[in-house]
């Protein structure tokens, strides 16, 4: 899920830009700094929208720079254990498949695919139903549930299922003719 | 790693912080990139290096899972949405999936089933029912 939040950065920098573009080169730094990062608690920040305040330097005892603490606006994605969501498919095989929804990427385990979709490998391996109706291959668009999240140091892993009610394949009926 | 284990949207249980921020649906994070990157355009001929992985992914991601494409619209959904008593997150789930029967809607997000805001299940539905009419006329 995007969220928009307000978060603080403490920002260092050094006496050269002491200028009239100090504020300028803190929030090209700013951003510089933090967008495409991903942290445990916030998730991936995705776009930083707007500096709300720049408060007092602090200078640092012994190195002259100063730091600045920092107010932004930013768009972050993070995914939540349970939250319904939906995803393109990137890469299939007989373990399950893997997905992305945004800068995350999503596993899916074969045991939480329905019983009766099975594996197909080939040129364009799949997961296919035995009427050949419903089938999920790279590129495919999902709807799936996630059930587990795993933080690491800067990315943010998920597991999913699709074997639960309304998840699955998305038919989308614009596309059908 | 406890507060992890402890999460759980099904239940709205997200952490005071993101029950307090404001959710944005994928078609509202579109409008939001989009002029991010028109100023990008105007500020320097090559946008593209000076967007993160993160930032592309996410935009082709909004892009490609918005079911609403016009601001008027965007902001339709959201007053549609908002009045009813949802929590901010359990609105953009439903902004962003567009479930079409109630059974769908309550698989969707349990949660508006509890906590009695809906007097009953045709409340829920005239709800969808209003979503669905805003994209027939998109």
């Amino acid at each position: 899920m995007f969220f928009h939040m307000v978060l603080e950065r403490n920002m260092q920098l050094h006496p050269r830009y002491f200028g009239p573009h100090l504020h300028e080169k803190l929030t090209s730094k700013l951003v510089k700094d933090v967008e495409g990062t991903c942290g445990g608690k916030h998730g991936f920040v995705v776009a930083v929208t707007k500096v709300e305040s720049i408060g007092k330097g602090l200078i640092r005892e012994g190195t002259g720079f100063v730091t600045f603490p920092v107010k932004y606006q930013c768009v972050v994605f993070r995914p939540f254990r349970g939250e319904v969501l939906e995803a393109v498919v990137t890469l299939v095989n007989k373990m399950g498949f893997f997905a992305e929804a945004g800068p995350v990427n999503i596993f899916v385990s074969n045991h939480l695919i329905p019983d009766d979709m099975e594996f197909q490998s080939g040129d364009i391996p799949n997961y296919t139903t035995s009427d050949g109706s419903v089938k999920i291959q790279k590129d495919s668009e999902v709807r799936l549930k996630i059930i587990g999240v795993r933080v690491d140091a800067a990315e943010i892993f998920c597991i999913g299922t699709i074997k639960d009610d309304f998840l699955g394949v998305i038919n989308d009926p614009d596309a059908a003719s | 790693m406890s507060v992890e284990e402890e999460e759980n949207a099904a239940e709205l249980k997200i952490g005071d912080e993101f029950l307090k921020a404001k959710c944005l649906m994928n078609c509202e994070v579109s409008l939001i990139l989009d002029k991010k990157y028109e100023q990008l355009q105007n500020m320097s001929d090559d946008p593209m290096s000076q967007t993160s992985q993160v930032f592309e992914k996410s935009l082709q991601y909004v892009k490609r899972f918005s079911r609403y494409k016009n601001a008027e619209t965007v902001k339709q959904v959201r007053e549609v949405l908002s009045r009813n008593r949802l929590a901010e997150f359990e609105l953009c789930v439903l902004g962003n999936l567009c479930p079409e029967t109630v059974e769908e809607a309550i698989a969707m997000v349990p949660t508006i089933k509890s906590k009695g805001r809906f007097q009953d299940d045709d409340a829920i539905d005239k709800m969808l029912r209003d979503l669905s009419m805003i994209k027939k006329f998109e």
